[in-house]
């Protein structure tokens, strides 16, 4: 039954303890089981049905229980930047600084047994130093490593049917895989220096969104963004929003008097980006601690700017839309995941609040399960958020 | 000519002569100087004095994302490190040039310096000494300046592309403050007469008899400097294709990078090859107290690039024995990773490093500890670095100037050469 995530009252259901390394990649799997990934490569698996575990001694920012992940992902090197759950949920796609994507089938069993630190130390353990306590997690390997990135890989996206994948990198490198076999269909190249910061796809995994920019070479050497449609069979630029956005903007100018027409658009980075579910229109994430984050919305078919969604105080980090499309979960630098109205950019819910001095942790990205039962947030400060909805 | 006045307030001969062949050949033929950049110039250059061209990482580069990685701490960050030419020697993986330098070059690995803001930041290392209410201290350009200058050369001798630092020549006076250039190194538009050479010459000459005439019973500073710049501004007009670089830059742009900072530090090969004995290149942008990793993503590498390739060329050119390469910004960023992904200003223990004109290629002097926080083996102060820049330049750091009546060492007192870091 269609959920109208608009009008639930979500509650904190679980604070799934991940210390250490920042978590930066949530994405829910099949029969209630949630993954996330962190900045040391580490993926850990939870299940929502687990017995919960006693809050850590004198935590103040424990508010709901934790429990002991079920499974550990190894392999990752580097930094987990983005995860992605095949349709059925049984199937994980991780994306690497470590240049690799990984695929991980998660019907197959576990190989070993890891040792990883999860709960964060209590300051009376701390003081007293204490060793960080550990807990012993079951271990699996990838099924697959899709190598062809000679960079960070930094986007990636599934496409709803689940056969596409697509990824992008600091090379300014696209590729579309099958992924099924994990091959290859189709390569291409942004503008130079460009990092590929947010990739999409339609449905069907005809369409890609690709968004490329990249930080400064120097306060006056500053590459061209582009946010652009390609045909993601062949390869081929379809419709470039930027142009649409700014006529005279030339992508090939790449300059500072440019960056001044760009920037006000795509500040620091284009850093998500997601088709609604019919694919007529693409939210695109708004990073960048110098500015409140927005969502632009865009019509598929014409480019053109259909209206601006969502704030988050120092920028967005992730976007998605909610099943039947009506609404937008964004998460930014504000600590909170917060649930915008499409048709009228009015925000429904806000999950989490700002805290903090000046500057806030983040949520670095969200997920909803695919019931829409519960929505998740990373959190730098070490933990999985976890809401659950009233959807049954 | 009056016994007053010394012979640098008079219209050289030389100028006198180069002004005449300019107006002569109605502005085609110029005052070129050593500029032409064929063997001939290189060895003039060998054997007249040492140069230094420092390059400024204004705001701050990171250690840990350069030099000194902490790989599996909690201060590591995100990047990894990579092997270099020198065996044991690691650095970050956004130096793969450099890396293959690492024998050319000497990193001091323990920094610890007395300024954690930027402004005073920028004095510090620029001058070797803390900001202070009584004393303007002078650049190491103007010191540089000064002792490997050439009075009347047709090119400043102190110039700085796209940097900071506002000390200038401090009490060395006018005749040694840097000549500032705009980020594409191009020279300011106020430096381009916009008039005949012949008038301007016509003017020139008015000029200097009114100034002869008035100064001839006014012996003073001010009118003295007033006729320096001119004389200077007029000469420079002679030298202006040093800095027409686009048809060189066009060979070069693999070598350096293709890059604005590229583009700068092949202009002070160029500059250095004409004689400028100090020039100053500065990138900017390296202040991430958020986003630190992406900043400085996109930052080092066309930054270590260039630099590499400026090792290169001045080597290949026979010039690096010669030629001092300074890489420092103003601090060192902290080893904790704020909840911005940032790192904030550092001065306990941070690293710069120096190459060229004696100092020991493959070398890394110092060590910090297990996670960065604190130096573990030989500090060196900001005076200690200077007392060693100018003692490889070949200028004793303990020579004294005096501010007023106050003697002033190039480095501060106590300062010590770090003689293992010279041949």
């Amino acid at each position: 039954m269609a959920v109208d995530l608009g009008k639930q009252k979500p509650k904190l259901h679980r604070q799934l303890a991940m210390a250490g390394p920042w978590p930066m990649a949530v994405a829910f799997l099949a029969d209630g089981k949630l993954a996330a990934g962190d900045q040391d490569g580490r993926i850990l698996i939870w299940d929502m049905a687990a017995a919960p575990s006693s809050p850590v001694a004198g935590s103040k920012s424990q508010s709901a229980p934790s429990s002991t992940p079920i499974r550990m992902l190894v392999g990752h090197t580097n930094g987990v930047s983005r995860l992605c759950a095949s349709p059925d949920g049984r199937r994980l796609y991780s994306a690497s600084l470590d240049h690799s994507i990984r695929v991980w089938n998660l019907d197959s069993a576990t190989t070993g047994e890891a040792e990883t630190i999860v709960e964060p130390q209590s300051e009376q353990d701390k003081k007293a130093k204490k060793p960080e306590p550990t807990v012993k997690v079951p271990t699996q390997e990838a099924e697959k490593v899709l190598a062809g990135h000679g960079d960070w890989v930094s986007a990636l996206a599934l496409s709803a049917d689940g056969k596409r994948l697509i990824s992008g990198d600091y090379g300014a490198r696209v590729i579309v895989w099958d992924a099924a076999t994990g091959a290859e269909v189709v390569r291409w190249s942004g503008l130079p220096w460009n990092w590929i910061f947010a990739v999409a796809l339609t449905s069907d995994g005809g369409t890609a969104l690709v968004s490329e920019s990249r930080y400064k070479r120097d306060d006056f050497d500053v590459p061209a963004a582009a946010v652009r449609l390609w045909d993601a069979t062949t390869g081929k630029e379809k419709l470039d929003l930027l142009k649409v956005q700014f006529p005279k903007y030339d992508p090939q100018a790449a300059s500072y008097e440019a960056s001044q027409t760009w920037r006000k658009y795509v500040s620091h980075g284009i850093i998500a980006a997601a088709f609604s579910p019919d694919d007529k229109t693409v939210a695109l994430a708004v990073a960048g601690e110098n500015d409140k984050g927005t969502a632009h919305l865009h019509d598929v078919a014409t480019g053109k700017l259909l209206r601006d969604l969502g704030s988050h105080q120092y920028g967005m980090t992730d976007v998605a839309f909610s099943a039947d499309g009506r609404y937008v979960l964004t998460t930014g630098r504000d600590t909170c995941l917060r649930v915008t109205n499409v048709a009228d950019g009015k925000e429904a819910l806000q999950l989490g609040a700002p805290r903090g001095g000046q500057f806030k942790d983040w949520f670095s990205a969200c997920a909803r399960s695919a019931d829409e039962r519960y929505l998740a947030a990373a959190d730098i400060a070490g933990w999985v958020q976890v809401w659950a909805t009233d959807a049954k | 000519m009056h016994p007053q006045c010394p012979t640098h307030e008079h219209l050289s001969r030389r100028a006198m002569i180069k002004g005449t062949l300019a107006t002569a050949s109605g502005g085609l033929v110029m005052n070129w100087g050593g500029l032409t950049s064929a063997a001939g110039p290189v060895e003039e250059v060998k054997k007249r004095k040492k140069h230094c061209i420092l390059l400024w990482m204004n705001g701050g580069a990171s250690q840990f994302e350069t030099f000194d990685m902490k790989p599996g701490r909690s201060t590591g960050g995100l990047f990894r490190p990579i092997s270099t030419n020198v065996a044991g020697t690691q650095v970050c993986e956004l130096m793969p040039k450099m890396a293959q330098k690492m024998d050319r070059i000497a990193v001091i690995r323990s920094m610890r310096t007395s300024e954690i803001d930027h402004p005073g930041g920028i004095y510090l290392m620029h001058t070797g000494y803390r900001p202070s209410a009584t004393v303007r201290f002078p650049e190491v350009g103007a010191i540089v300046a000064k002792y490997h200058g050439t009075e009347q050369s047709d090119l400043p001798n102190f110039i700085k592309v796209s940097t900071q630092g506002d000390a200038g020549a401090g009490f060395l006076g006018p005749t040694y403050q840097p000549f500032g250039i705009g980020h594409r190194g191009d020279l300011p538009q106020f430096s381009t007469s916009q008039i005949k050479s012949d008038v301007e010459l016509r003017r020139h000459n008015l000029r200097s008899f009114v100034e002869s005439e008035f100064t001839r019973e006014r012996a003073n500073d001010p009118a003295r400097m007033h006729r320096e710049a001119y004389e200077s501004a007029r000469r420079l007009q002679g030298a202006q294709q040093a800095f027409k670089i686009d048809a060189e830059w066009e060979k070069h742009r693999e070598l350096y990078g293709d890059s604005a900072f590229g583009r700068r530090c092949m202009l002070a090969r160029r500059l250095v090859e004409s004689g400028v004995p100090f020039i100053e290149v500065g990138q900017s942008s390296y202040d991430s107290h958020a986003d630190n990793f992406s900043w400085h993503k996109g930052l080092v590498p066309p930054m270590e690039h260039a630099w590499a390739g400026l090792l290169t060329d001045l080597e290949q050119r026979g010039l690096l024995d010669d030629t001092l390469v300074v890489w420092t910004g103003e601090i060192g960023r902290t080893p904790r990773i704020n909840n911005r992904a940032g790192r904030d200003h550092y001065v306990r223990n941070w690293s710069t490093a120096l190459a060229g004109c004696g100092v020991k290629g493959g070398l890394v002097y110092g060590e910090s500890d297990a996670d960065g926080f604190d130096v573990k083996r030989d500090p060196v102060t900001e005076g200690d670095f200077f007392a060693t820049i100018y003692q490889a330049l070949g200028v004793d750091p303990t020579i004294e100037n005096m501010a007023g009546s106050r003697p002033v060492p190039l480095a501060p007192f106590g300062a010590k050469v770090v003689e293992s870091l010279l041949g």
